[in-house]
């Protein structure tokens, strides 16, 4: 990828939104796509009509951009994301970011169904994301690109402090149980063995998925301030039952009861930028 | 789209008239410590692997590269007689190629075995383990678009060693007097052997064993739902704490490694002759 070709994506998505300016990027996680439903007078551009834009191919996972208003302010809505396991390039994962980035977002908000390894988690809790553990393979490997940021960027604070204590207190005012934790990214697709839940508990984490990660790190090179949470749609046992069997469609299920809440801390968050 | 089932449908039906349509019930991979149990397969048909359309070829020095059909304990057996490593350079769709052939010519089950480095302190030199679970720590096989022909998109790995299999392995080695070991391997690329910090950090999340195969072979076997058994033939030990002067005494192993392998090839003839 070159800077050109951010430029040249991230210009034909200005020309169809015509004048209207994001000022927040959303990711729609895994059966979190109700929140475009909540996004008022919609612009919708397939990804396939987007210049060097990947195109979706999971399973439930539409692949559109929207460009509309939630709680007042002009949103850019991610319908559907690029996963790792599909066989993309961290390039491609990672390529809306930085188109983002070029269209001056400097706000990214995501989310992820997530598999609970926190004993304390239910499915259904939703875990504001604090920090992040990466197996995925590090989306800035190769020349660096200093338009975007530096060599080696910082990751003291991945998601920021600031909307961090806002969505505390959002979820404190509308009666939300908001977990707080940290997100282990791994390539999937496989679910865990035992052993590895095990593992990445120990590791210290509190829930593991197959996103998030490339994109935040993308954003943070270039500055984006984000904000995570995790939807946990199952939940790690130590010790499974002889009938216990992991079920994609219990994660989608899962991921949609809880859009609800999702979509309530989401708007009352975008509506304090 | 290309049809990317193709590949292995055609090194199957080569497979397949090669053994004269016959279907194998177990397909075995003969990791370390199992080299022998080719030797008392019965009416066995040898196909080398570059003869296999599309199969890779065996590079490493004094591998061999056969697929052997024919009669073990009475059930018709597909034995690999060396496999494909990460760590030699071939990609994860060449090292787990194999197991979706055989899922295509009927197998059953899926025996794996392999040599590991013992992480857990109280296991000794010679030691087989069941393998109860693994972490995998190797590049995911199953990454690219999925192969819906053969599993789901998000396979399950709750139980990836079959529950029967070990229990029927625990019971037959009992049967024999045999001390069985039963653990979790950690699949790493290798081809370095553990620094003393890796192999605190592999014990500290829960390992018991440690090596450089399998782990694929198992996750593409149970996305096309094939019950496995594994087992490792612990062949060195692990010490983060070695005293300056230690030395791991080369003899000593290999008597107890040979000495293992008698006991692991015994073990799954039996274990064959029961299912």
């Amino acid at each position: 990828m070159y800077f050109s070709d951010y430029q040249t994506a991230a210009a034909f998505i200005k020309e169809r939104i015509g004048q209207r300016q994001p000022c927040v990027g959303i990711v729609l996680g895994s059966g979190l796509g109700a929140l475009a439903d909540a996004i008022e007078e919609p612009i919708v551009l397939p990804y396939k009509e987007i210049p060097n834009f990947p195109v979706s191919t999971a399973i439930g996972h539409k692949g559109n951009l929207i460009c509309g208003t939630i709680a007042g302010h002009c949103v850019l809505a991610m319908q559907g994301r690029f996963h790792f396991y599909e066989g993309y390039t961290m390039q491609q994962v990672t390529f809306p970011m930085r188109v983002m980035k070029v269209m001056g977002i400097e706000t990214l908000f995501v989310s992820n169904a997530a598999g609970g390894l926190n004993p304390g988690y239910k499915v259904g809790d939703l875990m504001m994301i604090k920090d992040h553990i990466n197996m995925l393979p590090n989306p800035l490997i190769g020349k660096n690109m200093e338009e975007f940021g530096p060599r080696f960027p910082d990751m003291t604070r991945p998601y920021d402090p600031e909307l961090r204590k806002l969505a505390r207190e959002i979820a404190a005012r509308v009666g939300i149980d908001l977990k707080e934790g940290v997100y282990y990214g791994d390539t999937g697709p496989t679910y865990e063995t035992p052993a590895e839940y095990k593992f990445k508990f120990i590791a210290g984490a509190d829930a593991v998925g197959m996103s998030t990660v490339p994109e935040v790190i993308v954003a943070r090179h270039c500055g984006m301030r984000v904000f995570g949470v995790s939807v946990i749609s199952n939940e790690a046992h130590g010790d499974f039952s002889d009938d216990y069997v992991n079920d994609g469609d219990d994660v989608v299920e899962a991921a949609n009861a809880a859009s609800k809440n999702m979509i309530k801390l989401f708007t009352e968050l975008i509506r304090t930028l | 789209m290309t049809d990317r089932i193709t590949p292995y449908k055609t090194a199957a039906e080569y497979i397949r008239e090669q053994i004269k349509g016959q279907t194998p019930l177990v397909g075995v991979v003969l990791g370390s410590g199992l080299g022998s149990l080719a030797d008392k397969i019965e009416n066995p048909t040898v196909i080398p692997y570059k003869q296999i359309p599309g199969f890779p070829e065996s590079t490493a020095i004094g591998h061999k590269g056969n697929l052997i059909f024919g009669d073990l304990a009475g059930k018709k057996v597909i034995a690999m007689q060396g496999r494909f490593h990460y760590y030699e350079g071939y990609t994860m769709q060449q090292v787990t190629f194999p197991i979706r052939v055989m899922k295509l010519l009927g197998i059953s089950y899926l025996f794996v075995s392999n040599a590991a480095g013992g992480i857990n302190l109280n296991y000794s030199i010679g030691d087989l383990m069941i393998i109860k679970d693994h972490i995998n720590l190797l590049p995911n096989p199953l990454i690219g678009p999925n192969m819906d022909e053969f599993g789901p998109r998000f396979p399950d790995m709750t139980r990836p060693y079959d529950p029967a299999l070990r229990k029927l392995a625990r019971e037959t080695a009992a049967s024999m007097g045999l001390k069985l070991q039963e653990g979790v391997y950690i699949g790493c690329t290798g081809p370095c052997y553990e620094t003393p910090a890796e192999y605190k950090f592999f014990r500290t999340i829960g390992s018991d064993v440690v090596g450089m195969s399998t782990v694929p072979e198992i996750i593409v076997a149970r996305h096309c739902d094939i019950p496995c058994f594994g087992m490792s033939v612990v062949t060195d030990l692990a010490h983060d704490d070695m005293p300056d002067d230690y030395q791991t005494d080369g003899d000593l192993i290999v008597k107890a490694a040979d000495a293992a392998t008698c006991k692991m090839t015994a073990l799954f003839e039996k274990m064959i002759e029961q299912l």
